[in-house]
């Protein structure tokens, strides 16, 4: 007798059991609900509804609708192609789709399912406490194709110890103060860490536009009126040309991106930044930061040569339906019980950029969110950088391109804005 | 002499060096910043010792437990297309090996013509075909496109290394009675097993790490571990590079143990038939 254990398996049987655990894999384990909505979002999005976890603000809806909720996720700009070709089907399986508000030029509005007739029949709560700005850059020919869900608005950044160490005691209050703070920011600080004065992500339409809008001046109006004021940009263009040759910002200006600001700033390696309030908690984040709770924000100043109102610049998204979807019902009902105004402070609460103004006036929100309030004041005047046209990421090129050029001292600020109007002119909207 | 022969030597030497810098530099980058507590990672001066620590792994598991499933369907796809392509292109290299005739000879050039198409010229027709069929948002799909696109070049190493295997072999086995399958699958396949590893390997690694395809055709049963690192990327709430680079570590770590290990077969498929007369 032998006591040797032994494993007799055939090459047939072999394969058949590999052959049959992968199709069981790649089938996958269904659990059928009564409906099931299928959403197109960016991750965010699903996270600040607490989906999976136990404070999941949809739970009553889930429960009274017996519907499930799927989100299929990507990055920004991969989820506007997904959902624009999901759109253009015949029909598709997604009921809401996101949408950046920069993004519905008249052909893809109608893409989708005009809201108004869901708003007059099955309000909104409250609806008009959704920032009226927000509410226009869904709104495309007269038609509301997306109800604003989330903002993204600019302020400025500051590390209260670097300004502590320069012997400043405030942030700026007007543009030109930030200027002079900037240079003076420009040294090494007490840990030997050499700092720049100011960062700013060189492909981005933000930081020119907002220059422009402290003098007065815009990029491209809600009109589509390019440069409205040229003189404005010509002293943005100028002012952040004497930045960059006065070394207050950095040396990679060309190169930088949105991730360097962050990091810059987390590390002291530059005093100033002009972001979205959203990342107040990522500059804080102890496990990050090398200075958690001395990084502050205000609203971006004007120039003090300036009297008029300054508007942020913001960034919004919108839930849409697709208009070939079938069971638009069940997606405005999803829509509604996202914009109430429990689920709004509850995805503030979460992180979430709320677009209504009554968010703002809760007391533990605005106790959890020290910039709370600076985002309020931005939020109430903010626009886009511009509005959402066929050519506009082509615009956005050449007026970076121009841009670029003049901070780098290649061009004069004349010659850069007339290169503007000559080239990005002909992409407008007639 | 012996001069020049010491600065030749040191030469090759600098040259090996900054070969192995430029190539192992980004790797180890990212998995010593996935070791790297957060506020060290882009430090200025950058810090080069430090106490290892897994928090980034934690987080990336409870943050992050779709990435998990997205490897989990990685696996299932590239075994799927690893298997087809390598069934398809060693049966289509033993014909174009074993065969003969005019359409043989034309269809190798069309085989590599089709390699040279970008996949993006027929991944966005292909998007309503697809859906149509009902196939989207399945690994079955990403397995077959893996393994169309691998094919061809699959067919032509195959046919590469079939071609090494003496005609003799499959006559002697011809007389005692075996059919062409039989040949193929008693005599061919064992003796050109490198060459399907070398085209295995090839498979592998596209179908590990593919982005386009995954992207265009899949939403969530079958989103694979690549898609959800780029939403990491993108995160518009900021990035987390920790949580990045851990993820990159887990999503970098088979697939270069599985070249690592089957590298002498990677060397065969790159240089099969270079030494034909």
């Amino acid at each position: 007798m032998t006591n040797r254990i032994t494993l007799d398996m055939t090459r047939r049987g072999f394969l058949g059991t590999a052959l049959g655990g992968a199709a069981a894999l790649a089938a996958g384990p269904s659990w059928a609900a009564a409906k099931t909505l299928n959403i197109l979002s960016h991750k965010v999005h699903e996270t600040v509804l607490g989906t999976g976890t136990d404070n999941d603000l949809m739970k009553d809806w889930k429960a009274k609708n017996d519907a499930n909720l799927v989100f299929t996720t990507f990055d920004s700009n991969p989820l506007q192609d997904r959902l624009f070709r999901e759109a253009s089907l015949p029909s598709t399986d997604y009921g809401v789709g996101y949408i950046i508000d920069n993004r519905p030029t008249a052909d893809i509005a109608k893409l989708f399912a005009p809201l108004d007739d869901f708003l007059a029949s099955a309000p909104i709560e409250n609806y008009d406490d959704i920032a009226p700005g927000l509410r226009e850059a869904m709104t495309v020919g007269g038609k509301t194709i997306g109800i604003p869900v989330r903002h993204a608005t600019g302020g400025l950044f500051y590390n209260e110890q670097l300004l502590e160490e320069a012997g400043i005691s405030a942030p700026p209050a007007t543009l030109e103060e930030l200027i002079e703070q900037a240079k003076k920011l420009t040294f090494t600080s007490k840990d030997g860490t050499p700092v720049t004065g100011m960062i700013m992500a060189s492909d981005l339409a933000v930081f020119p536009v907002s220059f422009a809008r402290a003098y007065g001046g815009d990029y491209i109006t809600k009109d589509f009126k390019l440069l409205p004021k040229p003189e404005a940009m010509e002293k943005a263009l100028a002012t952040m040309a004497d930045l960059f040759k006065a070394g207050a910002l950095p040396r990679s200006y060309a190169t930088t991106k949105n991730d360097d600001q962050v990091t810059w700033m987390q590390q002291g390696r530059a005093a100033f930044t002009m972001i979205t309030f959203a990342r107040f908690k990522q500059f804080n984040d102890p496990a990050q930061s090398k200075f958690p709770g001395r990084i502050k924000a205000v609203q971006f100043p004007k120039s003090s040569s300036y009297d008029g109102e300054m508007a942020a610049v913001t960034e919004s998204w919108g839930m849409t339906i697709p208009a070939n979807f079938a069971d638009k019902d069940l997606a405005w009902s999803y829509i509604r019980e996202v914009s109430s105004p429990r689920v709004t402070l509850g995805m503030a609460r979460n992180g979430n950029g709320p677009v209504r103004v009554s968010t703002y006036a809760d007391a533990d929100f605005a106790a959890a969110s020290p910039v709370a309030a600076a985002e309020a004041k931005a939020l109430a005047t903010a626009r886009g950088a511009f509005p959402p046209f066929p050519e506009a990421a082509r615009a956005q090129q050449l007026f970076l391109e121009d841009v670029q050029l003049a901070v780098l001292g290649r061009k004069t600020p004349a010659e850069a804005v007339e290169s503007m109007v000559t080239r990005i002119t002909p992409l407008l909207p007639s | 002499m012996r001069t020049s022969r010491l600065l030749i030597g040191a030469g090759k030497a600098v040259a090996v060096t900054a070969l192995l810098f430029w190539s192992l530099f980004p790797i180890v980058f990212i998995v010593m910043s996935s070791l790297k507590p957060g506020q060290e990672i882009f430090a200025v001066p950058p810090v080069y010792v430090f106490t290892p620590t897994f928090e980034h792994y934690a987080a990336l598991w409870s943050r992050w437990g779709v990435f998990f499933d997205g490897l989990l369907n990685s696996t299932i796809v590239t075994a799927g297309a690893t298997a087809l392509a390598v069934i398809a292109s060693t049966c289509a290299g033993y014909i174009y090996s074993r065969g003969s005739g005019r359409f043989l000879n034309a269809s190798v050039m069309f085989l590599i013509i089709v390699r040279l198409i970008p996949p993006i010229v027929v991944t966005l027709p292909l998007f309503p075909i697809v859906n149509a069929m009902g196939l989207n948002d399945t690994h079955i799909v990403l397995m077959v496109l893996y393994a169309t696109f691998f094919v061809s070049l699959g067919t032509v190493l195959m046919r590469t290394f079939i071609d090494q295997i003496p005609r003799e072999l499959d006559e002697a086995a011809e007389i005692d009675g075996a059919g062409r399958l039989t040949i193929l699958r008693r005599v061919i396949v064992p003796l050109a097993a490198p060459g399907i590893l070398a085209v295995a390997v090839f498979v592998v690694v596209f179908a590990w790490n593919e982005f386009l395809f995954a992207f265009i055709f899949t939403a969530t049963r079958a989103k694979t571990a690549p898609l959800v690192i780029s939403e990491m990327i993108g995160s518009i709430d900021g990035v987390d590079w920790g949580v990045l680079f851990a993820a990159s570590t887990v999503q970098l770590a088979p697939v270069l143990l599985f070249v690592v290990l089957m590298n002498r077969y990677l060397v065969a498929g790159l240089t099969a038939g270079a030494t034909k007369g």
